[in-house]
């Protein structure tokens, strides 16, 4: 039997090759594997399967957790995925977990299988964004995500009061929901002695999630989007003015904005940045707990989030369906991801219910139901004109630019240090740089 | 005379009084980053992402329950792992090189001079690629998730060999192996009997350096162990590192940071005085 | 038995018999993976996304590639190369000599200091932590709103905080000022045992002369102590030419300011790191192989003259 079972499943492998990925939903449930393998870098989706999934009997799930640093994660799984077809049934990779930054490169490969083919197919309740991010360029769904991440402006209410006259998050919205207002705001809060934005980089994702053309051409030229320019442009413009500082997104300088004596009116981010990154606004004494509000801001963007992706030649592939169409689908779930993990699920219908709850309200943004604002602002996210380099780009411009920005090089120095960083990290892109 | 005795004396005092300060400067230099450390350990991740502050804060006897509590990195089985990986390392690094050493020093043989030309050439790769080399080879092999394929090559050790073969040169006398030949000691046991003993110093100074080296790697082992019953505490501290944001907390990971140097503190106390033994009783010998 | 003529034991075979663990570990383990190394440099060889790209045969390419001046007519692995002796340097210098104090008050009979076993313990903690993390710590007392720049500007000193890790020459202060810490503490281990596998009796009879201290030290001590110290600094350069955690914890990997901080590994890591660029990874290593040679090679050379 067992032997069988290898040839369909081989079978079926070549199959969705070829792109025919019906077949591989042939093996019927109960001559599935015994061993459900998920990898995953964290402990954070484990918690909530092994919380509200419940597996089939007779079925072990056996968990692979590879952290994420020194780009580990990857190396183990990319060993798993490619040695795939001749591992042992009880150690084929059944599920995986990716990030949007590297999600293209599994699913623009032969890796991951149409998940359509195994049975997810009720897209009706995601947000289309996530099923953008786990399509490849053909727009075959090769997996689904268990949260969304979309991002908001978040912005202390005390600042917002004595810059704009008023703290109402509708009202603040519309005084910043272009760049042009943006800006026009930054030297309003300037002339009142504050700061716009804590970080130069603190608007950088905004921009790039909505670029018009990707990083690289077809014939693997770097390009600069609009976007992009218009980023540098801002974050130059901003540090001349004194709208912001010279400090990364993630560093204590730009941390320290958060507390009572900071400055800064305007940050960027999802649930998950205000609720656990805030630090420094979160201590009870010297914190700015209930000052805060978020709005959409300039323009949709996200943040995060974590996708579930079917690799090819899961013996496992009704389960794998069937804990996909669980973390999405399954209302009940949902409902519980929301109240007892503080997740923004991928379930529209659920995420709607709370947000018109009236007594839902978050205390650290002082009262305001900010699942209301996030479920608007999901509806509107792009996920396009993204490359597998997409990590590097935005990590290499980040961190080069900056040195222009603090005066240490000249703005074209700056930029072919860049070029550097992506020639090495990148083999075959053209650059103004390469050789 | 007496006059002579109170100069030198006032002298040493003077060169003690230099000596306390030398050393007590390093000293504090090097407390202060555990000080660091253990303070940074009473802190919520709240307080360690604003601005560094010396004042202590009251979380650690929380982070220490959360750091021990953890479900899925469980610290104990990590430092169980790391310490069987370690010590053993530790244990066939040392023996090896300083057999191997002590065969190129004493012996002369026709390939002598180019065995040690190679160890010592070799050592001059930079580590970081024939890592990578490894990791490719042992995916190969299937070779993952087993604790010996960390351990093994810690045989062939050329920078261990190099020190090694440095103290012989610098202390073993070859008369001494002559003697024990006469005495019909065989070569084997010349080396373990006589020769080891003398080298106690040096044995325990790398048998230290190794076992902390190979407790702290993380390259090979976050990459080779994927099973949680094997994983070793860099890696557990890579994964606090890389967890989610509700889940991360910098006061439970200097916490985690803190406990594993411990056990390392212990061995490297109890082979510090194994060098001062060693070098009595290899005098005595000697 | 042939010759017929009684021959001294030859030992020669014993030589053998005891480098054999030695070598079997190390060509199995080891030696494959550096031949491979070599062996790439000469191909294209790296992965885009999951497509392996190669391996094709490209000749010296990569060297070529590697060595050819860039835009502004520097060659950019020197610079790098530059930028890891400097610091290293910087870090090392103070590092023998520190060590070779301290190893010296700790085996003194004479000076018999209190507490010294706690002492040598405390010196070689830094070491205990993992670099990574240490790098963590330490970075973050000389952060923009760190203490050390708290303290700045409250005494008067500075108006502004400085930003030490985008000026060139205090952002390779830190680096040097961090390996120094994190490694005294080692080398005065490796020369304190240097000191005590001298024999005692030629210090007792030097002391019976009636030799001055500085005398010991120059006439004895020193002398034989030179193995030891060449093995300290030939292990002390290459670890120095292998920098990379510090240097890419502080700069978060660009080695700013203006790549001054970049190292030769760093700029390894960057071609293995992302694309497992084996190909280029491989030529840089062998640069990087040849270069440390040389070196080690002039500072064998240069401690045998001083005989």
């Amino acid at each position: 039997m067992k032997k069988a079972m290898k040839g369909v499943l081989a079978a079926a492998t070549c199959l969705s090759i070829i792109g025919c990925g019906s077949k591989t939903t042939e093996t019927k449930s109960g001559e599935e594997g015994k061993v459900f393998n998920i990898y995953a870098w964290n402990e954070e989706f484990k918690g909530f399967f092994e919380k509200y999934y419940k597996v089939p009997e007779g079925v072990e799930v056996k968990w692979t957790i590879v952290p994420s640093d020194n780009g580990a994660y990857q190396e183990a799984l990319d060993a798993a995925l490619t040695n795939q077809a001749n591992a042992k049934d009880d150690e084929k990779v059944d599920m995986f977990l990716a990030e949007a930054d590297y999600i293209l490169k599994y699913t623009n490969a032969d890796v991951t299988q149409d998940i359509k083919a195994l049975g997810v197919t009720d897209f009706s309740n995601t947000y289309q964004y996530t099923v953008e991010a786990a399509s490849d360029s053909n727009g075959t769904v090769k997996g689904v995500s268990f949260q969304c991440c979309p991002s908001a402006l978040i912005y202390r209410r005390s600042i917002a009061k004595d810059v704009l006259g008023t703290d109402d998050p509708a009202q603040v919205q519309e005084a910043l929901n272009s760049w042009e207002k943006f800006d026009a705001v930054a030297q309003q809060a300037k002339d009142k002695g504050y700061l716009m934005t804590p970080s130069y980089a603190e608007t950088y994702r905004v921009f790039s999630n909505n670029v018009s053309s990707p990083w690289v051409d077809a014939d693997k030229n770097l390009q600069m989007d609009p976007q992009i320019t218009a980023w540098m442009d801002q974050a130059e413009n901003y540090v001349k003015n004194e709208y912001t500082l010279t400090e990364g997104i993630w560093d204590a300088g730009k941390n320290e904005q958060m507390g009572k004596d900071g400055k800064a009116m305007c940050f960027f981010g999802p649930a998950w940045y205000f609720n656990f990154c805030m630090g420094p606004a979160h201590d009870e004494k010297t914190g700015t707990i209930g000052d805060w509000a978020i709005c959409e801001g300039p323009q949709a963007h996200f943040w995060g989030g974590t996708w579930l992706l079917a690799p090819t030649g899961t013996d496992n592939p009704t389960m794998l369906a069937d804990v996909m169409n669980t973390f999405i689908n399954d209302e009940e779930v949902c409902k519980n991801l929301i109240v007892n993990e503080a997740q923004f699920t991928n379930n529209q219908k659920v995420n709607n219910e709370v947000a018109a709850d009236a007594n839902y309200k978050s205390d650290f943004l002082g009262g305001q139901n900010d699942v209301a604002i996030f479920a608007e602002l999901a509806k509107n996210i792009k996920f396009q004109n993204v490359t597998i380099y997409d990590q590097y780009m935005n990590e290499g411009l980040q961190t080069n630019y900056v040195e222009f920005l603090k005066g240490t090089v000249s703005k074209e120095k700056a930029l072919d240090n860049f070029y550097k960083y992506i020639n090495e990290k990148i083999p075959g892109i053209k650059t103004p740089e390469s050789k | 005379m007496e006059d002579q005795n109170k100069t030198s004396r006032t002298k040493l005092i003077i060169s003690r009084l230099f000596a306390y300060i030398f050393v007590g400067f390093f000293c504090i230099l090097c407390i202060f980053f555990f000080y660091l450390l253990v303070l940074n350990s009473t802190k919520t991740n709240f307080e360690l992402q604003g601005k560094f502050s010396f004042i202590p804060g009251t979380n650690f006897i929380t982070n220490f329950t959360n750091a021990i509590n953890d479900d899925f990195v469980k610290i104990p089985v990590g430092m169980v792992n790391s310490f069987i990986v370690a010590s053993i390392s530790a244990l066939l690094t040392t023996y090896f090189s300083a057999l191997t050493a002590y065969a190129t020093y004493v012996y002369d043989f026709k390939l002598k001079k180019l065995v040690t030309t190679f160890i010592i050439g070799v050592m001059m790769i930079p580590s970081q690629v024939s890592a990578a080399g490894f990791v490719q080879l042992a995916f190969k092999f299937g070779l993952t998730n087993k604790l010996w394929v960390l351990i093994i090559p810690s045989i062939a050790a050329p920078a261990v060999y190099f020190y090694m073969k440095q103290y012989l040169e610098a202390t073993l006398p070859l008369e001494m192996i002559e003697a024990a030949r006469i005495d019909g000691s065989s070569e084997f046991a010349t080396f373990n009997r006589i020769v080891l003993p003398i080298m106690k110093p040096a044995v325990a100074v790398q048998m230290i350096f190794s076992f902390v080296g190979s407790w702290n790697n993380f390259f090979l082992p976050g990459l080779l162990l994927t099973e949680p019953e094997l994983k070793t505490v860099p890696i557990m501290i890579s994964q606090l590192r890389s967890a989610d944001f509700a889940k991360f907390d910098l006061g439970k990971l200097y916490m985690f940071i803190l406990l594993a140097i411990l056990p390392v503190v212990v061995v490297y106390l109890l082979l510090s005085k194994f060098i001062i033994k060693g070098v009595t009783s290899g005098s005595v010998k000697g | 038995m042939k010759k017929g003529k009684q021959q001294p034991i030859s030992y020669a075979k014993w030589g053998y018999i005891f480098i054999i663990p030695f070598f079997v570990v190390y060509i199995i383990f080891t030696l494959y993976p550096q031949i491979l190394t070599f062996y790439n440099s000469f191909f294209e060889n790296y992965k885009e996304g999951l497509t392996q790209v190669g391996p094709n045969f490209v000749g010296l390419d990569n060297y070529i590639q590697l060595l050819s001046p860039g835009s502004d007519g520097t060659i950019d692995i020197f610079k790098y190369f530059g930028n890891t002796m400097i610091m290293w340097i910087a870090g090392a210098i103070p590092q023998f000599v520190v060590a070779l104090l301290l190893a010296l008050i700790f085996t003194s009979s004479r000076l018999k200091l209190k507490g010294q076993g706690f002492a040598k313990a405390v010196i070689y903690m830094p070491n205990l932590i993992m670099a990574s993390a240490f790098a963590m710590l330490f970075f973050s007392l000389f952060s923009t709103v760190g203490p050390i720049n708290k303290m700045l500007i409250d005494s008067g000193i500075l108006d502004k905080a400085i930003d030490f890790a985008s000026i060139k020459i205090t952002a390779r202060g830190l680096v040097a000022v961090m390996n120094f810490i994190m490694w005294f503490g080692n080398t005065t281990i490796v020369l304190m045992a240097g000191i005590m596998g001298i024999d005692e009796a030629l210090f007792e009879s030097a002391r019976i002369d009636g030799a001055t201290s500085t005398h010991v030290f120059t006439d004895i001590t020193l002398p034989l102590l030179r193995p030891i110290l060449v093995y300290v600094m030939i292990t002390s350069l290459i670890g120095g030419l292998q920098m990379f955690d510090v240097p890419q914890v502080l700069s978060k990997g660009v080695g700013m300011p203006d790549r001054s901080t970049f190292t030769v590994v760093m700029y390894l890591n960057n071609y293995l790191g992302g694309s497992k660029n084996y190909g280029m990874a491989g030529a840089i290593s062998v640069i990087l192989f040849v270069i440390t040679g040389i070196l080690s090679i002039l500072v064998f050379k240069l401690m045998k003259k001083e005989d």
